[in-house]
């Protein structure tokens, strides 16, 4: 973290992996401490991750997958097995001079079967290309960050557990009504635990949970410089796997 | 970025520009492109109904379809045309998917080889360009000779086949060539070293090869690893003669030369790994058999 004014602390913008072709970009890092903004310095993000052309192809796809792979559709209708009756032949074949018929329940029948109707459970479950999925991330983040909604912190640290602080912070920061906060470990600290419990806009979300649903929902995403390390390393890090192709693949038991 | 200088922004940076000045991205202002998605294809209505595509009569509207190859009575191609024997035993030869010199020459130019460590099996399948399937009669890679005239690397490379001229390209530039044998087992593990420690298997002896195989592997010209390296060290210098170059002496680089010099034995399938080890990853350990006959078998 190259902090210019107050700096002490050092990042290797990429670390393994410098940026070669695009410059990076350069983001202020604030303070949680006040409620009025405190600009500590600045640091820069790698293009690859945050400069990234704004696919939204990708990102509809992305957020279709996320809705669409947990939905199972319990729509269901009975085939003519399954309606209750339906077993004996209505009328002899021949001498009525009406038409002929087997079952009460067959599909052209009112009150019959249903022949292709939808069948509960359907599951929905598909799993997004490797690549899609990783690009969906790069596309939303810089996109958040062009459109000015992304922000840096130093870490999750308020002084109290108010709910009203929090509030009163987004307002005067001009930060979008619902807000992401995103940390490198799952277990926040207190303060700011209880004082976003109460507000279902403000949501607190650990570096591995972050999806393209989320952090287009929530209007402003806020990053900690520790959330921001660890995302560069691991974006950084499946974008320059050169087996990419074998995480994409079926997982298949006893595979040779 | 707009309105500083006279810049042209392109690309990704106009794309980023203009999301400036559009609305937030959202959930409700996102869409998919154009065919990305195909419509419901439903029998019913106009264009779905009535025949449902199964057009009229036949076998092909009453779902009771002919045999595959079946022509309506008449000889069929697949009895009218007589076997001939000219894949007869093609299930049984074994094949060397090709590694050109011109790739060997990319890899090692763009960092994907090191140079510094002998070159054999495992690693250029690690650079996981290169598929390897032992199940489908591969055997491992064969080394051709295009891009023969622009090979400049210096490798200690150890593949499963290689012509008479590559082997001169290999020799002209200081490097070293042997063929070797793997047989299947052995070859499933060097594919993929990780998945096969991970497995917790010990390391398989490497098997002599088949009765056809042993001829060439034990041919000094074909650099075999079992034939004997003083003729092979002869064959060297002969095919300098042949192809007149003068064959670089190896004892010029003697911080290369223990690298250069470095061969598996006919039982061995890694670098520093003896058939019947057994290696743990996660506790980063290596186990040995203890057992009189386990390590007999493992010797032989």
């Amino acid at each position: 973290m190259i902090l210019s004014l107050y700096g002490a602390w050092q990042k290797n913008c990429g670390g393994a992996f410098p940026p070669k072709f695009k410059a990076p970009r350069q983001v202020w890092v604030s303070n949680m401490d006040t409620v009025e903004e405190e600009k500590l310095g600045l640091i820069d993000l790698h293009p690859e991750v945050f400069a990234e052309r704004p696919r939204v192809d990708i990102i509809h796809e992305n957020v279709r997958w996320q809705q669409l792979y947990r939905h199972v559709s319990y729509a269901n209708t009975k085939m003519r097995y399954e309606v209750r009756g339906g077993g004996k032949k209505p009328r002899q074949q021949k001498g009525s001079g009406r038409s002929r018929h087997g079952s009460i329940r067959s599909p052209i029948w009112r009150g019959g079967g249903i022949v292709h109707g939808p069948r509960s459970p359907t599951p929905y479950f598909y799993m997004l290309g490797f690549n899609t999925r990783l690009n969906g991330l790069r596309s939303t983040l810089s996109a958040k960050l062009a459109q000015d909604d992304l922000h840096i912190v130093d870490s999750l640290d308020i002084p109290t557990d108010d709910p009203s602080y929090l509030e009163k912070l987004v307002e005067e920061r001009g930060w979008g009504p619902a807000v992401l906060f995103v940390d490198d470990n799952d277990i926040m600290p207190l303060n700011i635990t209880a004082a976003s419990d109460s507000h279902g806009h403000y949501n607190l979300m650990p570096v591995y949970g972050l999806n393209v649903y989320s952090m287009l929902k929530h209007h402003t995403l806020v990053l900690t410089l520790a959330a921001v390390e660890r995302l560069e390393e691991r974006l950084l890090f499946h974008l320059n796997r050169n087996d990419a192709a074998s995480a994409g693949q079926k997982y298949k038991l006893d595979s040779v | 970025m707009a309105g500083m200088g006279n810049r042209v922004l392109a690309g990704t940076d106009r794309a980023l520009d203009l999301l400036r000045e559009l609305p937030r991205l959202s959930l409700s202002n996102i869409r998919s492109n154009p065919k990305a998605f195909k419509r419901n294809k439903r029998g019913r209505g106009q264009h779905g109904g009535k025949k449902h595509g199964a057009g009229n009569k036949g076998s092909g509207q009453r779902q009771n379809f002919m045999r595959l190859g079946y022509e309506t009575g008449n000889n069929p191609f697949y009895l009218r045309v007589p076997k001939e024997p000219y894949y007869k035993g093609h299930h049984l030869r074994r094949e060397y998917p090709p590694i050109s010199l011109m790739q060997l020459q990319t890899l090692i130019d763009t960092g994907r080889l090191d140079t510094s460590k002998p070159i054999d099996l495992s690693a250029l399948c690690n650079t996981k360009l290169f598929q390897l399937s032992p199940l489908e009669n591969q055997y491992g890679f064969q080394l051709t000779d295009e891009g023969l005239d622009n090979f400049k690397g210096r490798v200690n490379i150890e593949v499963q086949y290689a012509s008479e001229q590559v082997i001169s390209a290999i020799e002209r530039n200081g490097g070293v060539i042997t063929t070797a044998f793997y047989d299947a087992p052995s070859l499933i593990a060097m594919r993929d070293p990780m998945k096969f420690f991970a497995s917790g298997n010990p390391i398989p002896k490497r098997q002599m090869p088949p009765e056809n195989a042993v001829e060439y592997y034990t041919d000094p010209k074909n650099r075999g690893y079992l034939a004997d390296p003083d003729l092979i060290a002869l064959e060297r210098f002969k095919l300098a003669q042949k192809y007149g170059y003068e064959l670089p002496d190896l004892k010029k680089d003697p911080e290369l030369l223990p690298m250069m010099l470095e061969r598996k034995d006919p039982r061995q399938i890694f670098f520093g790994l003896n058939p019947g080890w057994l290696v743990n990853l996660k506790d980063k350990k290596i186990f040995e058999p203890e057992d009189e006959q386990l390590l007999e078998y493992f010797r032989s």
